[in-house]
């Protein structure tokens, strides 16, 4: 069923995220994904936007597959993010998890209105943070038909 | 300060104002041209009594001895063109003492002082009437009893119609008593513990106490004459002072019994607020108003300190909330990597490192799970009680019910028995009453002892209306000198290995309750169990 | 009948539809499942009106998923005026279609499917996939609240 996800043409998952321990607990997490991923971080919302829009240091950068994005960053926060990949005709396809440790509804329902695709509280603990990366593993990147763009 | 119609001269006499004897003038020859006019017809009537008869000559005695004796206040009676008394009214009597019966026919010089009776004074005045006209003047009078008194007495003669002089009227009044009736005004004003000033229909200050002197910093002299926006520059005068499209009276009528806020300015040109209490006098000279001036400085402060207050009190409480939910949100992540990386640590090197490293390890994850649970009760506390929904009537019964519905599971494994009486509908939030219910249950089935848990819910009104809830067990007890402790947050009173838990359901029930106004307690016995009682204010 | 359960199936193949209540039942993902067979049924469950006037916007479903060939109103329809509205448009829906139109698959996203899932053959993938998406969807994604945000009635 799925034609990407192989070696030749790993899948693309943009990590946005400012923790650092959350970004190497995250890339752990993947290392025992089913599928093949190239794992592309962002520390804030200014870098998170360059990547998309392919500016600056990353001009040569690939179009993401999916966007892990918090919400609370440094410079440009995580909702204006998602405000403004939503509302870019090329990169609103482009599906977006909201990976935070609010728990929030306000938060919550401010995404969903946001077209935020999926909002996954971050666990407390280390089993269930590997738990909700295997299963953005086992949705995300293995049952779902992910949009691919214009121009992958 | 409301004096009415019998002291109506009276109050008109102790004005100071610049002409004082203008006014006692006024009344006096407004009552006199009346008695005048009286006397005159009387007299009239007198001789054509003689021709008319007996009879008209009695009536119209009687209509005049009416007339005279609704008076009281000022001795009234007629002489003849020697001085002997020919009537007397009650008024003559009260003053002076005789009794009408005991005086008529004597002569009026028995009033005198001796002094004055050898002096000749009692004609002299007679001669000084008939010959210049009314005669007033203010003298000692001797009663009946021997006392003396200052008296304002004014003689009118009286003559028929040919000019012939037929006797005299006197007309007088005991100053003694008006000067004590002022007296006893001034006193009362003196007393007040509000300066008070007297202004009159024009706006000027005609009385005022030594308060008055002190608040505004003048002296008596400084004042009296002067106009009342000297002291009160504006809203005062204003409403005293007839504008022509309505009288001094109505304007007054409007502001009587209300207090007014205003300034009011001393000597020295500073302001202070003031709250004015008008009250109105009716005089010979038009409207009086005496005005009660409190200084409301302290009020005014107080109101504003306690503004104040609120809002430095609300806005320190926004404030540890906010500190609260920051703190413990922005702990949660270095929690998190430690105890994560801690936990990556085990699984990774597990069975490479010795048994010392994973006691370690283990010791290290179990405190930052304490932590984190710790960190997230804060966090609920902080919020407890703070939704402010707008409270309405909700069912207990059905709170009650909610609260069981989140407890099934612990109801199950641990086979308890949970009872109701019917319980009331109250204005509560529903939400924060079901927590109430869930911790204080919870709790019950939680610290049981060897028996299977009995739990009873009732509710009850006390004599101050309040509702009082109660939640009876049959478990472990708690010790009389933990009543108060096991409210405090954070408080416990077993060890983590005998029951699980924070110490945070009881500071929650008590943090959500007292927000409304009420109140949680316990009564306990050591082994039998314990009863949590919780009351809620009236209007619940 | 439950008319507030946490999945709305929209699917007019019944042999498709039991077999996605087997597998979501199966496991105890779902508490209730609401079976409706065309897009018009689906929009009138969603927006609270005809035969389901009695429903309200505070309680959706926690998801809803979505064929997309349907009759009376197909799937991309319904999802174009779901995502429009404001009172429907953070109900998280998921598109699963036997369609393997790219064209499908780019509108679908474009207009706000919170994601796209091709419905596998075989009947034991299907069921795996199914149980995947439940879990996923009702476990691990938290949905959005709305209790008390929308006035009790409304129509339409």
């Amino acid at each position: 069923m799925k034609t990407i996800g192989t070696d030749a043409t790993p899948i693309e998952v943009l990590l946005v995220e400012d923790s650092p321990g959350d970004v190497r607990l995250t890339r752990e997490a993947f290392k025992d994904a089913k599928v093949h991923i190239n794992l592309h971080v962002a520390s804030d919302g200014a870098e998170a936007m360059d990547f998309l829009n392919r500016e600056g240091t990353h001009s040569g950068v690939p179009r993401p597959d999916l966007i892990l994005l918090d919400l609370n960053l440094p410079k440009k926060d995580g909702r204006e993010v998602l405000e403004e990949i939503k509302k870019s005709p090329t990169l609103k396809t482009i599906p977006v998890v909201i990976l935070t440790t609010s728990a929030s509804d306000a938060d919550i329902l401010r995404s969903y209105s946001l077209h935020a695709n999926s909002y996954i509280t971050k666990p407390v603990d280390l089993d269930g943070f590997l738990e909700v990366v295997k299963s953005i593993d086992s949705f995300w990147l293995s049952v779902v038909k992910l949009p691919r763009g214009p121009n992958s | 300060m409301n004096t009415r119609a019998k002291e109506m001269p009276v109050t008109a006499d102790i004005v100071e104002s610049k002409r004082p004897e203008e006014t006692v003038e006024e009344v006096l020859a407004s009552s006199k041209a009346q008695l005048e006019q009286l006397a005159e017809t009387h007299l009239a009537q007198m001789e054509e009594g003689r021709r008319l008869g007996e009879h008209a000559l009695q009536e119209s005695e009687e209509r005049y001895r009416l007339l005279l004796d609704g008076i009281p206040d000022y001795a009234i009676f007629m002489m003849d063109a020697q001085g002997r008394i020919l009537s007397w009214n009650a008024g003559a009597e009260r003053i002076k003492g005789y009794r009408a019966d005991e005086i008529i026919g004597h002569n009026f010089s028995c009033f005198f002082p001796q002094k004055e009776i050898e002096r000749g004074r009692p004609e002299e005045i007679l001669r000084m009437c008939a010959a210049n006209g009314p005669h007033e003047e203010q003298g000692m009078r001797v009663r009946k009893d021997g006392s003396q008194f200052m008296a304002s007495v004014t003689f009118t003669a009286l003559r028929d119609r040919s000019g012939n002089l037929k006797g005299f009227s006197e007309f007088s009044h005991d100053l003694s008593e008006r000067r004590e009736s002022e007296a006893r005004y001034r006193g009362l004003l003196e007393a007040a513990p509000d300066a008070m000033v007297v202004v009159n229909a024009s706006g000027e200050i005609v009385l005022l106490n030594v308060r008055a002197e002190k608040e505004f910093g003048y002296s008596r002299d400084e004042l009296v004459g002067q106009d009342v926006m000297n002291i009160i520059p504006e809203g005062f005068a204003e409403r005293i002072i007839a504008d022509g499209t309505r009288s001094a009276a109505e304007a007054l009528a409007q502001q009587i019994g209300t207090g007014i806020e205003l300034v009011g300015r001393r000597k020295d040109g500073s302001e202070f607020p003031i709250e004015l209490m008008l009250s109105p006098l009716e005089s010979a000279g038009g409207i009086l108003v005496t005005a009660a001036i409190r200084d409301i400085s302290g009020r005014k402060n107080s109101a504003e300190h306690l503004v104040k207050t609120v809002g430095e009190l609300k806005r320190s409480n926004d404030e540890l909330q906010q500190f609260a939910y920051v703190a413990s949100h922005d702990l949660q992540e270095p929690l998190r990597m430690v105890a994560s990386y801690t936990q990556l640590l085990g699984k990774r090197y597990k069975g490479r490192l010795d048994s010392d490293a994973d006691e370690f390890i283990a010791f290290a994850v179990d405190g930052c799970n304490r932590m984190q649970g710790l960190i997230e009760d804060l966090l609920a506390y902080s919020r407890a009680g703070t939704n402010g929904q707008v409270l309405c009537e909700v069912s207990s019964e059905h709170a009650l019910k909610r609260a069981l519905t989140n407890l099934k599971t612990s109801i199950e494994q641990s086979g308890a028995v949970v009872t109701h009486d019917s319980l009331p509908s109250i204005r509560m939030d529903e939400t924060q009453l079901s927590q109430v219910f869930q911790n204080l249950v919870g709790n019950a089935i939680k610290y049981r002892g060897a028996e299977t848990p009995q739990v009873h819910v009732s509710a009850s009104q006390n004599a101050a209306n309040e509702w009082v809830f109660s939640v009876k067990d049959n478990g472990l007890g708690i010790d009389p000198q933990y009543f108060e402790r096991i409210f405090v947050l954070f408080q416990r009173l077993h060890g983590r290995n005998e029951f699980e838990g924070t110490g945070i359901g009881l500071a929650i029930c008590k943090k959500v309750l007292e927000r409304v106004g009420g109140r949680i307690w316990v009564e306990s016995e050591l082994k039998l169990g314990s009863t949590f009682y919780f009351a809620l204010p009236e209007g619940a | 009948m439950n008319t507030n359960p946490d999945i709305l199936l929209v699917e007019d193949s019944q042999n498709d539809a039991n077999l996605a209540l087997y597998a979501l039942q199966e496991d105890r993902l779902a508490n209730s499942i609401f079976v409706v067979r065309d897009g018009k049924e689906a929009l009138d469950f969603l927006f609270c009106c005809g035969a389901f006037a009695e429903r309200s916007f505070n309680h959706p479903p926690k998801l809803v998923l979505l064929d997309l060939k349907l009759p009376r109103v197909d799937g991309l329809q319904v999802l174009k005026q779901l995502k429009n509205d404001s009172r429907t448009k953070a109900i998280p829906v998921v598109i699963m279609t036997s369609s393997d139109e790219e064209r499908d698959l780019v509108e679908g996203y474009k207009l706000g499917v919170n994601s796209y899932i091709q419905k596998p053959v075989d009947f034991d993938q299907f069921r795996a996939t199914v149980k995947t998406l439940g879990l996923y969807w009702l476990v691990v994604n938290r949905p959005p609240v709305t209790i008390g945000l929308h006035s009790e009635r409304s129509s339409h």
